[in-house]
């Protein structure tokens, strides 16, 4: 009875739940991973007659233009940094906005602020760049018209690279705070009632109860958000970097991440074998770094690893 | 006014579905047959047997199994596809026992795309090329099937209808992949600008570069809400070299920086970091102190056209095409019947002009296809058969056109309820002088145009097609130190504008412009060679 | 009962002025778009947005009712295929995430990881498409609008999570003495108590249908299959080319498209029937702490 069984026997045993999670495993098989094959386009020079593997093989060289110019350091540390605020700051506000409104007694207050907050994530970049650009321009900006009223001197913001990590950080977060507000509003939802009834019968007050009760029951959602961004951490948002910024070089220095490069530099010449490359490279950095993580968590605490 | 319109518009449906019913008998009335088509399946496939003898003789080709053909267009579709595709379907199966169907990719990623159609090795039997959508570097990949054995058997008259020295010059690798178009347009652009404001002020033409300058410094100090130049991003800096050099090329520019001067195509050099691309820089700064740019305008979103339609600005030198500046001054006619709009096409400030060079229309076979037999002689009918032709370039005489004072194109109804405009199929590549209907405003840019060929050169450049497969790592990355870089200098918006310049230098040869630029001007100088240019 | 103490009062003061800047501050550019929307074009580009227009005009409307059976049409198409494509994938994911947290299920985690792999990898577009236009035969079919969404890795381990944390071990362990079956489990537990999770993964994945514009743009050739979002963006696109490619091509589009007050309708007309929606799913974030609130 105790000993280990093999996977037939697992597979007998469970059968209705191998049944349950069939078409998943399957969806997967053949939505994700046969396309796999493509990866190989990554060390290939394409070619129309030969196809995926008759095309020449060229090891690493699609993989140059992006150490061409020594810019993939700066490229990598530009991502990293902007993920990484964007995890600790976004989960901080959304973590806070979703017990503020859980604390909330208004109840047609708590659902119209929630589909308000909601509305910026229907808002696609394109709009937020029209937008942005009538808010910051030089000439006629809504920013630099109230400074002129106010006595300042007019700020040319397309102009001034350092504010752009706090203006890039601030419309991340004001499209996505709806978002993933629900996900912790739901988490805070599933709590059961018993723990705050506990609470309030040991006379704990009101941050005592979102401190030692609601954060520490969020922390499983928390990680698996983390691990998901972290393992994207050298890719995404390339719509809100490509559309806010363009091509002002002025703000490249600070602003410009792996994607946008890989974009602009492949606009022209789209190549499928250098766009595999560069997605590689995200892939292989996410990995290591998800990895790792896991790692760490499971030993910690394996209830709250991803797998 | 509105309840107007929505009635309009029901009316044009119906009318729609109505004509739709009597396409049949109209389309067999212009092919001069009797009912045949229409009437029960056996016999129509019977009296196919019979034709096919007769087809087979006239084309050298087999054409005894029925085949349906795939055919790509770049844009949109237009609303009435399907009525002309089964017109045109008609008159295919009894000429060539084939089907076509019409595919659109849409502007949406394009590009791309175009890309996938290709790489996924689908069945297409017939798709778009021109410099733009990359034909020459597709076709040095073996995107597209050779042409040269199959266009004399398969569409021998085609083969006459396209002189020798339009094959000649699609030719990638001494063999043709493309089957170019031989209407003569051009493509170069021009100075739009406020004719009315310049009689206003009394200010000079803007003819040159100096004439420019005085235009826009008056346009400054008498309409101080209003900007000089529409420009966005960096369209105004081939503009320039266009007033001032005789450069080689009538679009875009001379890539990596280079300079070809058409007279002395041989001699390539680096205007980067040269003492005129410094000076012109430094006229750029210049401009944005004085304020004619806006300050902004390498994230404005809207285009300079817009911004230039919309009143906003005084002139725009990057996008006008003798086309498109036609397109504005009707636009421009109704909208704000007080404005009046002047052009200084640059070809005038060179002294020449260059037409579009053959390869900027074409249609190509591509690898995948499984009839490329049966493609050509289809396509050989889209061109030189004048009931296919004008079935697909303006729609169904009577319905969607008709024709008037005895020449002109003449659209039936509006944008809107008109189900196919002209050319409404974006059909540029099989344009036939012969044949072609135009809009009774377009004469203005047919004026132009005569204009243009009075001092006319041949295009030696859009011909050359550029391999870059030895230096795509350096090319990629140079692009963006470019932009980096180079934007921001060309825009103004850097204060010392000779340390921006070498700094560029210094980035743009750490990503290997060097090694490009020998790479290219290789490539160039062989191209001169091989076609004999001087 | 601690609605008395002061820090209570104090906090729920804050909570309503901080929920109500964060508020008005997503508020603000939806009333700016809402604004551009009924202002005429060329007002747009001369004086840019204002919360009033300075010149009223329903074109930007007008160019997205052009066609009005066409968008009809494409609304229906994406009301189908979200309404088919959510119910679909909610099905698979829930069964999904409630076998993935059963602590009995011995391959929970390879599985895991095998699903939660995808997203690091991807073997890019092209063999993508091909597979699925050559080897499935899928382009031009409601099909390719809704199997490739059914399922991302996120929802599945966030619905894991949801159930996890929602449903203690032991009803399962009890449930499992009763003699019910894991399907019977699946069915009349975690369906019944994890409703705040699952009103959440539907509303993500039932969002991320009603955005789709990628598989009509790949996939569809046929204008009357084209799903809302992709017939409007498409709009969009034919003017950029126009005005950015088109100067070297000689292609001129023919008449006049109000650029910037139709990007700014389209996004009303795609916006406004889904934030319906959301009241719906709502439900379920409200009802449970007013219960909660009553008895605490």
């Amino acid at each position: 009875m105790f000993k280990k069984k093999g996977f037939l026997y697992e597979l007998n045993k469970n059968r209705i739940m191998f049944l349950m999670i069939a078409p998943t495993l399957l969806f997967f098989l053949i939505n994700s991973y046969a396309p796999m094959v493509g990866i190989y386009y990554a060390f290939t020079s394409y070619d129309f007659a030969g196809g995926l593997f008759g095309s020449p093989f060229v090891g690493l060289d699609n993989f140059k233009f992006l150490t061409q110019s020594g810019i993939l350091l700066k490229l990598t540390i530009n991502t990293l940094g902007y993920n990484v605020v964007f995890i600790i700051l976004g989960n901080v506000i959304s973590i806070g906005a979703a017990i503020l409104l859980s604390e909330v007694r208004g109840k047609l207050f708590k659902k119209l602020s929630q589909s308000i907050m909601f509305l910026p994530y229907f808002v696609s970049f394109v709009l937020i760049s029209v937008l942005a650009f009538n808010m910051f321009n030089a000439d006629s900006g809504f920013v630099n018209q109230l400074l002129k009223s106010l006595g300042f001197d007019p700020v040319d913001i397309y102009n001034t690279p350092w504010l752009w990590p706090f203006l890039i950080t601030a419309f991340y977060i004001w499209k996505n705070l709806g978002y993933s507000m629900v996900i912790y509003l739901a988490s805070i939802m599933g709590i059961s009632d018993e723990y705050y009834e506990a609470a309030k019968i040991d006379g704990a007050n009101i941050f005592q109860r979102i401190w030692y009760i609601t954060i520490p029951m969020l922390k499983s959602t928390f990680i698996i958000l983390l691990l998901f961004a972290l393992g994207s951490i050298m890719k995404g948002q390339f719509d809100l970097f490509y559309q806010l910024v363009g091509n002002n070089g002025v703000l490249f220095n600070v602003t410009d991440i792996v994607d946008t490069y890989v974009y602009r530099s492949l606009k022209v010449n789209f190549d499928i074998g250098m766009a595999t490359a560069a997605g590689l490279y995200q892939s292989i950095f996410g990995f290591v770094m998800i990895m790792t993580v896991n790692y760490i968590i499971k030993k910690i605490n394996d209830d709250y690893a991803l797998f | 006014m509105r309840k107007g319109k929505k009635k309009l518009l029901t009316i044009g449906t119906s009318l729609f579905l109505t004509a739709s019913l009597f396409a049949g008998c109209s389309g067999n009335a212009k092919t001069g047959e009797t009912t045949s088509n229409t009437s029960t399946e056996a016999p129509t496939v019977k009296e196919e047997a019979v034709k096919e003898e007769t087809v087979k003789e006239a084309t050298g080709i087999d054409t005894s199994k029925k085949v349906e053909l795939q055919f790509y267009m770049l844009g949109d579709a237009p609303k009435d596809l399907k009525l002309i595709q089964d017109e045109v379907n008609k008159m295919a199966l009894e000429d060539l026992n084939a089907t076509v169907k019409f595919n659109f990719t849409t502007w949406t990623d394009w590009d791309q795309k175009y890309k996938l159609l290709l790489s996924s090795g689908q069945p297409i039997d017939l798709i778009f090329t021109a410099e733009w959508t990359n034909y020459q570097s597709y076709a040095m990949k073996g995107a597209f099937l050779p042409l040269d054995d199959l266009i004399p058997k398969a569409a021998p008259k085609l083969q006459a209808y396209v002189p020798q020295d339009f094959w000649e010059a699609v030719k990638v690798d001494k063999k043709i992949y493309t089957v170019p178009a031989i209407w003569k347009e051009y493509v170069n652009d021009g100075i739009a600008y406020r004719e009315d404001l310049r009689k206003k002020y009394n200010l000079p033409k803007p003819e040159s570069l100096e004439t420019l300058e005085q235009y826009l410094d008056g346009i400054r100090k008498n309409e101080p809400d209003m900007l000089p130049l529409a420009d966005t991003e960096v369209s105004h800096v081939d503009s320039i070299r266009q007033m001032t050099t005789k450069t080689v090329n009538t679009n875009d520019k001379v890539p990596y920086g280079l300079s070809i001067m058409y007279d002395t195509p041989r001699d390539v050099t680096s205007y980067w970091g040269s003492p005129q691309h410094l000076e012109d820089l430094k006229m750029f700064r210049s401009w944005q102190e004085k304020g004619y740019f806006m300050k902004n305008m390498l994230n404005i979103k809207d285009s300079g056209s817009d911004i230039f339609a919309a009143g906003k600005a005084a002139a725009i030198l990057g996008s006008e095409n003798p086309n498109r500046f036609g397109d504005a001054v009707v636009k421009v006619k109704s909208l704000h019947p007080d404005w009046e709009l002047g052009y200084s096409p640059y070809p005038n400030m060179k002294g020449f002009s260059s037409p579009v060079h053959p390869i900027h229309n074409g249609f190509a076979v591509p690898r995948s296809s499984k009839n490329p037999e049966r493609a050509l002689a289809f396509y050989e009918k889209m061109v030189t058969d004048k009931r296919y032709n004008w079935l697909t370039q303006y729609g169904i005489e009577g319905k969607n056109f008709e024709i008037e004072d005895g020449k002109y194109y003449k659209m039936l109804g509006d944008a809107q309820s008109n189900g196919f405009t002209r050319e409404g199929m974006n059909g540029w590549a099989w344009r036939n002088p012969e044949f072609m209907l135009f809009d009774k405003s377009y004469q203005a840019v047919l004026d132009m145009f005569d204009e243009m060929d009075k001092i006319a050169k041949p295009n030696i450049f859009q011909g050359f097609g550029e391999d870059w497969t030895s230096y795509q790592a350096e090319k990629a990355a140079l692009l963006q130190v470019e932009k980096q870089y180079l934007y921001p200098l060309n825009d103004g918006m850097v204060k010392d504008v000779e340390a921006g310049l070498k700094l560029f230098m210094e980035k743009a040869k750490k990503a290997g412009l060097d090694k490009i630029q020998a790479e290219y001007t290789k490539q160039w100088i062989k191209y001169l060679d091989d076609n004999n240019i001087k | 009962m601690d609605d008395n103490i002061l820090s209570s009062r104090v906090f729920r003061m804050m909570a309503y002025l901080i929920i109500t800047i964060f508020s008005l501050l997503c508020l603000f550019p939806f009333l700016l778009i809402i604004s551009g929307s009924l202002t005429a074009n060329e007002s747009i580009i001369r004086d840019g947005f204002h919360l009033i227009p300075k010149v009223f005009s329903l074109e930007g409307y007008e160019m997205v009712f052009i066609f009005p059976a066409q968008l009809i049409k494409a609304y229906s198409v994406t009301i189908f295929v979200t309404v088919v494509g959510t119910l679909v994938g909610l099905f698979l994911i829930t069964m999904a995430g409630y076998v993935l947290q059963r602590k009995d299920f011995k391959y929970r985690n390879p599985l895991s990881f095998f699903i939660y792999f995808t997203t690091l990898f991807g073997g890019g577009l092209v063999p993508w498409y091909i597979m699925l236009t050559t080897y499935f035969g899928l382009a031009d079919t409601y099909a390719v609008l809704i199997l490739p969404g059914l399922m991302t890795p996120f929802l599945i381990i966030l619905m894991k999570n949801f159930i996890k944390s929602a449903i203690p071990e032991e009803l399962f362990e009890s449930a499992k003495i009763d003699g019910a079956n894991d399907f019977r489990i699946y069915y009349s537990i975690v369906l019944k108590l994890a409703m705040p999770g699952i009103a959440t993964v539907g509303l993500f994945l039932a969002l991320t249908y009603w955005n789709d514009w990628f598989m009509s743009s790949l996939f569809i050739n046929d204008v009357s299959m084209y799903q809302l979002q992709y017939y409007l963006y498409n709009t969009i696109n034919t003017m950029m080319f126009v005005s950015q490619m088109a100067t070297g091509t000689g292609v001129t589009l023919g008449r006049d498209i109000p650029t910037e007050s139709t990007k700014m309708a389209m996004a009303i007309v795609v916006t406004g029937p889904i934030i319906f929606l959301y009241p719906f799913v709502q439900r379920y974030f409200v009802k449970g702490l007013t219960i909660g609130a009553v008895k605490g």
